[in-house]
């Protein structure tokens, strides 16, 4: 816990918090000023704004030890502002609320309208209060009301810009002294970090061009395609991709146990995708035929930490073609599934999904070519993805659905 | 949701910033946290610890120069939209800011938490991609980099940054007198992820002509003219064929709707450009 210093309606406060306690929580819960509603608790509905340092902000979204030293307004803190009793008169004559859970957001940001763009010619109000959710639809007569108040000219006058003031998030370092929360000194010195594998290569990895078809989702499970061609024999391709061990070592983020006795595969994926972190274990299943150079793998995985699941399959099959100077090459053609469940599943993005399987994608298919140029049994640590920021890997398959699915669901 | 536990440190420097992070790889910037603090919420981010840099004195920083304006990290949308920085685009820079979520969000939203967190669907992305603006980058032991916007940014979501580094600035050209910007952005309601989005700067004293489509699911795709050149590309590009040629060869796939919004998108910054 932290001890937390700021201004609150004009009063100084202290309170103590955990670093993960929001803004809103911290007013309701400890200084139950219940006026600021919580709606959706990601920064979509706009009932939980506020003012810090006299801009507005969404406090479910800003955590209170971020907070420390600002000046926080509420909407009990409007009770004797000039702007806000129009705005109030203004609610209450065009019938601006219905159930009211909206209302102390949706005047604060009405107010802050007023108080920057009073003067804007052909001010769209609608666009501007596009922040703030109404679920009783009704948003004419907010709309109205916010109307009127302009109409009514500015009562204060528009505050000037004054160029010394913090361009950054409120508060800023004129705040308060500098506390490091429960966090280890700032100055410790930089212990080495274990840096992202690096490729022993013997060679650099060179670009292979990977093709994504359309991502589909079909009853739930999203559904592509991947092709490239490596500059190698089909024979040498096979005897990597028909063992998932040496499979799975092509994979950035996959670490494979031993084989066990019934032939099952058991592993870990990490993931690393922007702030996304996720550790999925699992298990599946390979089959393998030799004449087709075709394999098939399944597995489903749980990530602890969030309890998402996953569930997915890869076939891929090897066919002869020819390299840039007739010299023998293999297409390898995928074709591949997956479904997730779970806190994951919600972050749907599949327009995300296309450039992150294509990356994957490619990073296999590099760290393969490199493998079957590596003179003996050589280390090559796969090749990563995006600069290192972004590790994903996948047991030729079954992982991969998972993370690509982080992004796919839904199409926001 | 409420977020997972986590620590929390507040430097006031930006050595003592990257020494937290190199320290702890689960460790995670946090600026505005108007990205980052959704995803805490909803748990899909679970950082060991947040190292807010919204403290740190250099990173509200203006620099001005002769050819270019360089933006701290943490100055944020509003701030740019307000008018309260030296503009090297001649308003270019907060009209775009006007239109970013909203104003609650742009309040707190930083421009280098924008370009850390290298969403394909945010307005800085592309639009400095195609004003040709350098990221620096500060690192451990006071390593200092830059890079061009469009080699920073690798993926969705993934950028150039190595453990321990942070976006300390944007570095954005000068704009000429003649210069002139397009920007359009299709989304589904104001403010939410837009599902595409068009930018073209011509700047034909400098020799810029540089389009660029974003919100395509991966880094932004540039169109871009040689010097001289850049009128004859604009004026090429008024046609809806020609734009989704162009588009297809930069790299720009999706299904046909996603390739129509793109088209659509960059056909209306175009047509700014080159409107009398």
């Amino acid at each position: 816990m932290t001890r937390l210093s700021l201004e609150v309606n004009g009063r100084p406060v202290t309170v103590e918090v955990a670093p993960r306690t929001h803004l809103a929580d911290v007013l309701r819960e400890q200084l139950l000023l219940t006026g600021t509603h919580i709606g959706c608790e990601h920064g979509v509905c706009g009932a939980c704004t506020v003012e810090i340092d006299g801009e507005i902000a969404r406090s479910c979204i800003t955590f209170a030890v971020a907070c420390e030293g600002a000046r926080v307004r509420t909407i009990e803190g409007f009770d004797d502002d000039a702007l806000m009793a129009r705005m109030r008169r203004a609610f209450t004559t065009e019938h601006a609320l219905q159930c009211g859970y909206c209302t102390p957001g949706m005047m604060i940001a009405a107010r802050d309208l007023v108080r920057r763009k009073a003067a804007t010619p052909e001010l769209d109000i609608r666009t501007e209060m596009s922040g703030n959710l109404c679920r009783c639809t009704g948003y004419a007569g907010i709309v109205a009301a916010i109307e009127s108040v302009v109409a009514e000219g500015p009562a204060v006058p528009a505050t000037a810009a004054d160029p010394a003031r913090w361009r950054g998030p409120a508060p800023g370092p004129d705040a308060t002294a500098t506390v490091a929360a429960t966090a280890p000194s700032p100055t410790a010195p930089a212990a080495p970090r274990s840096a992202p594998a690096q490729a022993t290569a013997p060679a650099p990895a060179r670009p292979i061009a990977v093709e994504v078809g359309p991502v589909t989702v079909v009853d739930g499970e999203t559904r592509f395609t991947e092709s490239f061609v490596l500059e190698h024999p089909p024979e040498a391709v096979w005897a990597l991709m028909s063992d998932p061990q040496r499979v799975a070592a092509c994979m950035p983020g996959l670490t494979l146990d031993p084989p066990g006795p019934d032939g099952r595969l058991a592993g870990r994926m990490e993931v690393r995708l922007g702030p996304i972190t996720a550790g999925f274990s699992g298990e599946g299943t390979a089959t393998r035929d030799d004449s087709a150079r075709r394999m098939v793998i399944e597995g489903r995985g749980r990530d602890r930490k969030s309890g998402s699941q996953a569930a997915g399959r890869v076939e891929y099959v090897l066919s002869d073609t020819a390299g840039p100077n007739a010299t023998p090459a293999t297409r390898v053609d995928c074709v591949i599934g997956f479904t997730l469940q779970g806190p994951l599943a919600q972050f749907g993005r599949s327009d995300l999904v296309r450039d992150l399987v294509a990356r994957i994608g490619e990073a296999f298919a590099r760290t393969v070519d490199l493998r079957l140029r590596a003179p003996g049994d050589a280390t090559v640590a796969p090749v990563p993805l995006g600069g290192g920021s972004l590790l994903v890997g996948v047991l030729a398959g079954r992982l991969r659905r998972l993370l690509a699915r982080l992004f796919g669901r839904g199409d926001a | 949701m409420k977020a997972a536990a986590f620590d929390y440190a507040r430097p006031d420097t930006i050595a003592a910033a990257c020494a937290l992070l190199a320290a702890d790889p689960d460790a995670k910037v946090m600026a505005g946290g108007q990205s980052l603090g959704p995803m805490l919420n909803l748990r899909l981010a679970q950082p060991s610890c947040l190292v807010d840099i919204t403290r740190i004195r250099d990173l509200g920083r203006i620099e001005e120069s002769d050819d270019a304006v360089v933006l701290g990290a943490v100055v944020t949308h509003a701030a740019i939209e307000d008018g309260r920085i030296a503009d090297p685009s001649r308003g270019f820079l907060p009209r775009v800011a006007r239109g970013i979520a909203y104003r609650a969000v742009r309040t707190r939203g930083t421009v280098g938490g924008s370009l850390a967190h290298a969403d394909p669907a945010a307005d800085w992305l592309s639009t400095l991609t195609a004003l040709g603006a350098e990221i620096l980058i500060s690192g451990p032991h006071g390593a200092r980099r830059h890079l061009p916007v469009g080699d920073f940014v690798r993926g969705a979501m993934s950028t150039a940054l190595e453990p321990g580094e942070i976006v300390d600035g944007v570095r954005i050209p000068r704009l000429s007198a003649a210069a002139r910007c397009g920007f359009h952005k299709i989304c589904r309601k104001t403010g939410e992820f837009a599902e595409g989005m068009g930018v073209a700067v011509h700047d034909p004293e400098r020799g810029v002509c540089r389009i660029v489509a974003g919100a395509g699911g991966g880094r932004p795709a540039v169109i871009e003219a040689s010097r001289g050149a850049g009128s004859r590309l604009l004026a090429r590009l008024v046609d809806a064929e020609a734009v989704r040629e162009a588009l297809i060869e930069a790299g720009v796939a999706g299904d046909e709707y996603r390739m129509r919004v793109h088209v659509a998108a960059v056909r209306r910054a175009v047509a700014e450009v080159v409107s009398p």
